[in-house]
């Protein structure tokens, strides 16, 4: 707890946020700082179906048998391979989490940001609270709900 | 850290060198799967699961291009035309790609508790591809098929490389 909160402290540089559909289409995108390139909706709508794809494919590319759980009685999950969790490049880092119901939440960063994960997990928190939790949205769908914009701006902008 | 593949594309998209290393662990992990499948047949349960298709090898090969093809183009398109795709992780591996101005891309799968491993690559790139491949008199200019590029040197230094180099406890 403490650590997170010293995370939060460093200046932080979060290029944009993708949220990407079980389908593999758009369903938000948000810039939040300049940094990358600009991408008009389309270009951004291949980038999340390109994405979604590659991430598919590495979930088949499994180099090695997988892992085991200890022998028991007690019926567990098996591991599912995860697909792409981080991604690498020269100027950006991305970062990508899926939810259990397969929606994707892609986070362009700079390359040294820390507390990644803290960020992703508050950002779903929002996403929950504003999207999932207004009677308005339909699942699926493309977000336009302001409240889930001023909280991503309130948090992202907020702690700079 | 464990190496468990590596692969060689030219620039006409062909895989011209590719090797797979068998994961260290599968004598151990093959006792405890017995076990499991009759626990799971006992508790009525499919064990779909645990029998995950492998891929065929040719296959393996036109995966792994699609996805450092794919990564590549949209590390250009978003962080413009200096920026180059590096690696990505999994829960299972992590992928490490190195590319020459020749578009010849170097791509290693290994463990994921592996740092990054372009320096190596481009090693690789120079100490062992650039050495006994291209410096070889008998080697053809383009490699069809992987003509020319699995010579014994290359296969013999990629080997102690990886097993002296790479593979060392840390």
């Amino acid at each position: 707890m403490r650590r997170e909160w010293e995370g939060e402290k460093l200046p932080r540089v979060v290029f944009t946020l993708l949220i990407v559909s079980k389908a593999g289409g758009l369903i938000y995108n948000r810039e939040f700082h300049a940094g990358l390139s600009k991408q008009d909706t389309n270009e951004l709508l291949i980038i999340a179906g390109t994405f979604h794809g590659v991430h598919a494919i590495s979930q088949k590319l499994c180099p090695v048998p997988p892992a085991q759980p200890p022998p028991s009685n007690i019926p567990t999950m098996p591991v599912r391979p995860s697909g792409i969790e981080v991604m690498e490049s020269a100027n950006f880092r991305l970062q990508c989490f899926q939810t259990v119901t397969g929606t994707k939440f892609l986070l362009f960063t700079e390359p040294q940001q820390p507390n990644i994960d803290g960020i992703m997990r508050r950002i779903y928190e929002l996403y929950c609270d504003f999207a999932m939790k207004n009677p308005f949205y339909t699942v699926e769908m493309p977000i336009r709900c302001e409240k889930f914009d001023r909280g991503l701006d309130g948090f992202v902008k907020a702690t700079r | 850290m464990v190496v468990y593949a590596f692969y060689i594309f030219d620039r006409h998209t062909e895989c011209i060198y590719s090797k797979k290393w068998p994961p260290p662990v599968a004598a151990s992990t093959a006792k405890p799967r017995p076990q499991s499948t009759s626990s799971a047949a006992t508790n009525g349960e499919s064990a779909q699961p645990l029998t995950r298709r492998t891929n065929q090898k040719s296959d393996d090969e036109k995966l792994v291009f699609g996805v450092v093809f794919s990564l590549r183009n949209m590390c250009r398109n978003l962080g413009g035309e200096d920026n180059f795709f590096m690696n990505f992780r999994t829960n299972e591996y992590k992928l490490h790609y190195f590319e020459t101005l020749t578009r010849l891309k170097f791509v290693m799968l290994t463990d994921t508790r592996t740092g990054n491993l372009r320096a190596a690559l481009h090693q690789i790139w120079l100490n062992l591809y650039i050495e006994y491949v291209v410096k070889n008199p008998l080697s053809p200019a383009e490699h069809p098929g992987g003509m020319g590029v699995a010579n014994e040197l290359f296969e013999r230094g990629l080997e102690s490389f990886v097993r002296e180099v790479l593979s060392a406890p840390s």
